[in-house]
């Protein structure tokens, strides 16, 4: 029985696997110092902004691509992607009715109606979408309320036009361009993403949403996502991933920012489900993501929620610099990979002030030929008094064939720290699936409320509007499929 | 590019003594060849090598070391050395084993103890089949200078349905005069349904000098045979240690191996433990007291390569002063690998500001039907405790000494031969005075 779910599973097709016929507007393949300037004179920008990709890009050339993740997989040939590609129509939008019905079509498939939204809007749902495609950002939801609070919600690019200031101050001061292969490349090539600025004292009324999605075919998105909460604010953050169906190998190596002053918090949740490949492990999303946040000022806190069910190629570490005094970091993540998907994610915890705290809770979930690692750094640096740290790492196992692995990394430096880590690896438990069947509740169920129930302490941290999506894409994943 | 020249400076040296030596020493010549073109190929690991990320191993060779240690000890002078009582104590001096230092008095006849070289005219087949034959030489550079450079260490085999009752000690001496870079290997081996209990320690006498110690030592554990080691590390300043041990576990096969640190400038261990038949148990305690600018630095790999094992790993440690200690410890669950209960805890106390540890315990399967956990934690010795302690009359120091007894006591403890777990006993009590 529950081989048959899972071979229902495995040939499941990938939902979100369409292709929108949107015209589109391409840089010609190829990457070199001529396409860095056609991207940035496409995007209007100023002669600042021009010279930083430009030194990005001398420096990343210097690069060789990275080899230590537990991954395998052909390197992409970063002559053979388009860096550019905007859906056209492309003029400012003011109002949904300028957009491309196409356009809206598609995020109707993706289960996000603006037009819901925008009717219900000043209601109950509260959520702003900024929603980026193939790179660009197409249309940002709820602005002028947002703009009433002082928040600035945008595009990348609109911000560099218009907040150069801020984007000036803050961008390129969490990941440097010169922090990996990956974020160098996005600091040469990223088209666009999204901006927010949460002013001192507001608390964000609504949730702030992107949604990313890649459609044209040969392009690799780069986005760069830039989140600042000034003192004393609060702002919860959601990002989706989608693409569609194609056999070659799409690469995604975008980088998020976040800055945390004082007494500010930022929650940022993502449920990535780009195309994740065919069941032979053909196609599918390389997903190289750099992603970090500093709590830059006391009493500041950085939560990150992950739930990624999706990409052929996952390389993703979000990470936390604790730099004031009390701040705390959280790590919350789900990862689940299926057929012959590869997973190599974790945190990265940085203690440099007094009493700080983070806590990481890692559920990898593992089947068919897939192999899921956790990677983690928790560092306590000389003088981070009183430090705290606690992980888990749990691996469920579903299937003979797959791996799920832990590599975590403690460096400790400093006598108060307290630093905690524990791992298990098991299979579900045949005593547990007994309990649940000797009370009524058939197989199927039972491994769905096990599974639920291993990864109820991720899911809780997202979210209302999120967990309904992750709670679905990870009953499409999972239910079932332990034979 | 300074550094480069000196990094192939050694490196050249290495290989060039190497290509001067190789005939005159004792087995495949061909095996030595492929294992120094591996060296050649892989050099002496910096930071960049993923396993010798905290250590800098290019820093300690620097300057100029000597390849031959031509130094012989008296009596008189290994009479510091610590001999176990009622044991048979075999003495190797800079990797060469020395008969006449040795007290290997009654040996019984199913017991060998001789040197490498005598093993393969005395014992050729059991040389031939074990010898190298169960490590991969070139799977990490120091195993493969190693092989290509060993000269004459000690070769133990207990023969089929052997009980040896009383332990051997294998006392590894460095002493030298100048800088040298010196080679021991061993190869002990263990016949179906015998039982063994082997002590390797690690001291220096006599020395002025830095000794790098490059020691290899293999273990075959044959169907139903059991095996106790510990080896007490207890080199002075002057003492720089990789160790690496190599042991394969055939079927039903028990191994408890017990490592203590004490001193030394420098300590790695690579202890490799392949579970290569089913129903096989694994013990590994290990304890390490660092101090002063000490690098200690544990990496352990358990491979579970058949179904139905048991593998069970405790690593505590006591950092003081500007010392670093490092743990990796890794569990290698392969697909065949079911019914795989394997288990892992790091602990640590930091005491000092300048202290510093990197742990690393790590989980690869590949087997679905199995239970594998680990844990780590790290922290300073706990103030309530010491409040307790306290306000039942103890000084500070005597109830922080007592905690720090109690939290090496687990591993202590597990020392199953008594004069042994007495010498360490006084030992840890002198280190915490």
């Amino acid at each position: 029985m529950a081989n048959e779910i899972l071979s229902e599973k495995i040939n499941e097709e990938y939902k979100y696997g369409f292709v929108t016929n949107i015209e589109a507007d391409n840089a010609p393949k190829g990457l070199n110092e001529d396409i860095i300037r056609f991207i940035s004179k496409k995007k209007n920008e100023p002669e600042w902004m021009l010279e930083y990709r430009l030194k990005a890009f001398r420096y990343w050339i210097t690069l060789e691509e990275p080899h230590w993740a537990h991954v395998s997989y052909q390197k992409p040939d970063f002559h053979d992607i388009i860096y550019y590609s905007a859906p056209k129509p492309k003029v400012s939008l003011n109002s949904l009715d300028e957009v491309d019905p196409e356009l809206l079509k598609t995020f109707e498939k993706l289960g996000i109606s603006i037009e819901e939204q925008k009717r219900l809007s000043g209601v109950e749902s509260r959520i702003a979408v900024d929603i980026v495609m193939d790179s660009v950002s197409v249309k940002t939801t709820f602005k002028e309320t947002l703009s009433e609070k002082g928040i600035i919600f945008c595009s990348f690019g609109e911000a560099v036009q218009e907040h150069p200031e801020l984007v000036k101050k803050y961008m390129n001061s969490v990941v440097p361009y010169t922090d990996n292969f990956y974020a160098a490349l996005n600091s040469a090539v990223f088209t666009d993403g999204s901006f927010c600025y949460i002013p001192k004292g507001v608390r964000c009324p609504m949730e702030l949403s992107t949604y990313f999605r890649i459609n044209s075919a040969g392009t690799g998105q780069f986005e760069r996502t830039l989140l600042i909460a000034d003192e004393d604010s609060y702002v919860s953050y959601l990002e989706g991933c989608t693409a569609p169906m194609r056999d070659e190998n799409q690469l995604h190596a975008a980088v998020v920012e976040l800055v945390a002053h004082k007494n500010a918090e930022i929650k940022y949740s993502t449920v990535q489900n780009w195309y994740p490949g065919n069941k032979e492990g053909i196609g599918g999303i390389f997903n190289f993501v750099t992603k970090r946040g500093i709590c830059l000022e006391d009493n500041s806190k950085i939560s990150w929620t992950q739930v990624e069910t999706g990409s052929a190629v996952t390389w993703k570490y979000p990470s936390v610099i604790l730099k004031g005094d009390n701040s705390v970091g959280e790590f919350y993540s789900v990862a689940v990979t299926n057929n012959y998907q590869q997973a190599d994610t974790g945190t990265k915890m940085m203690h440099l002030g007094k009493n700080t705290r983070s806590t990481i809770i890692s559920k990898g979930i593992s089947a068919g030929f897939s192999n899921n690692s956790y990677r983690g750094l928790v560092r306590i640096a000389k003088g981070a008094k009183n430090a705290r740290n606690f992980s888990q790492c749990d691996s469920l196992l579903m299937g003979d064939k797959c791996g799920a692995h832990t590599f975590p990394y403690i460096e400790i430096k400093d006598k108060t720290a307290v630093v905690e880590h524990e791992a298990t690896t098991s299979k579900i438990g045949e005593d547990q699936l007994f309990y649940c069947k000797s009370r009524g509740i058939d197989n199927e169920k039972a491994i769905g409320l096990i599974v639920n129930g291993y990864c109820k302490e991720v899911l809780n941290k997202l979210p209302m509007e999120f967990a309904v999506e992750a709670q679905k894409l990870l009953a499409v994943s999972l239910e079932g499929s332990v034979g | 590019m300074e550094t480069i020249t000196k990094k192939n400076t050694i490196k050249d040296k290495l290989l060039s003594e190497f290509e001067l030596s190789k005939n005159s020493l004792f087995g495949n010549i061909e095996l030595r060849e492929h294992a120094a073109k591996s060296f050649s190929e892989q050099g002496i690991p910096n930071r960049k090598h993923e396993e010798y990320k905290y250590v800098n191993i290019d820093l300690l060779l620097k300057g100029d070391f000597s390849l031959t240690a031509n130094k012989t000890l008296t009596s008189a002078q290994t009479a510091p050395a610590y001999f176990l009582e009622d044991a048979y104590n075999a003495v190797i001096v800079n990797g060469i084993f020395d008969t006449a230092l040795s007290k290997l008095n009654d040996v019984p006849k199913d017991l060998h103890i001789c040197s490498l070289a005598d093993a393969v005219k005395n014992y050729p087949a059991v040389f031939e089949n074990y010898y190298s034959k169960t490590l991969d030489v070139t799977a990490d550079p120091f195993t493969a200078l190693n092989t290509a450079m060993a000269k004459n260490g000690l070769f133990i085999h207990a023969a089929k349905n052997s009980i040896i009752e009383k332990p051997i000690h294998i006392i590894h001496i460095s002493s030298s005069e100048e800088n040298t870079i010196i080679h021991p290997r061993n190869l002990i081996v263990i016949e179906e349904n015998a039982q063994i209990k082997i002590v390797e320690s690690y001291q220096t006498i006599d020395a002025s000098a830095k000794t790098f110690n490059n020691a290899l030592t293999e273990m075959i554990i044959d169907e139903n045979a059991s095996l106790d080691h510990y080896k007490i590390q207890d080199e002075n300043d002057w003492g720089f240690l990789v160790n690496t041990t190599h042991a394969v576990q055939k079927k039903q096969s028990r191994f408890s191996t017990h490592t203590f640190i004490l001193s030394g400038s420098f300590v790695r261990n690579n202890l490799n433990i392949a579970l290569d038949g089913e129903y096989t148990e694994s013990h590994l305690n290990g304890l390490y007291l660092t101090n002063g600018n000490q690098v200690v630095d544990n990496h352990t790999l358990v491979d579970h390569r058949k179904p139905n094992c048991n593998s069970n790993e405790l690593y505590k440690g006591i950092i003081d002063g500007k010392s670093t200690a490092i743990f990796n410890g890794k569990i290698y669950v392969r697909k065949d690998a079911q019914k795989t209960n394997a288990f892992q805890s790091n602990k640590n106390i930091l005491l000092s500001d300048d202290g510093t540890i990197n742990t690393k315990p790590q989980l690869e399967i590949y087997a679905d039907d199995v239970k594998c956990s680990h844990g780590t934690s790290t922290g300073k010795l706990d103030e309530d405790k010491i409040f307790y302690l306290r306000a039942r009359g103890l000084s500070e120091t005597s109830a922080k000494k007592l905690l720090m007894h109690a939290f090496a006591s687990q591993v202590v403890d597990t020392i199953k031969i008594d004069t042994l777990r007495e010498y360490v006993e006084d030992k840890i009590s002198k280190r915490f005075e």
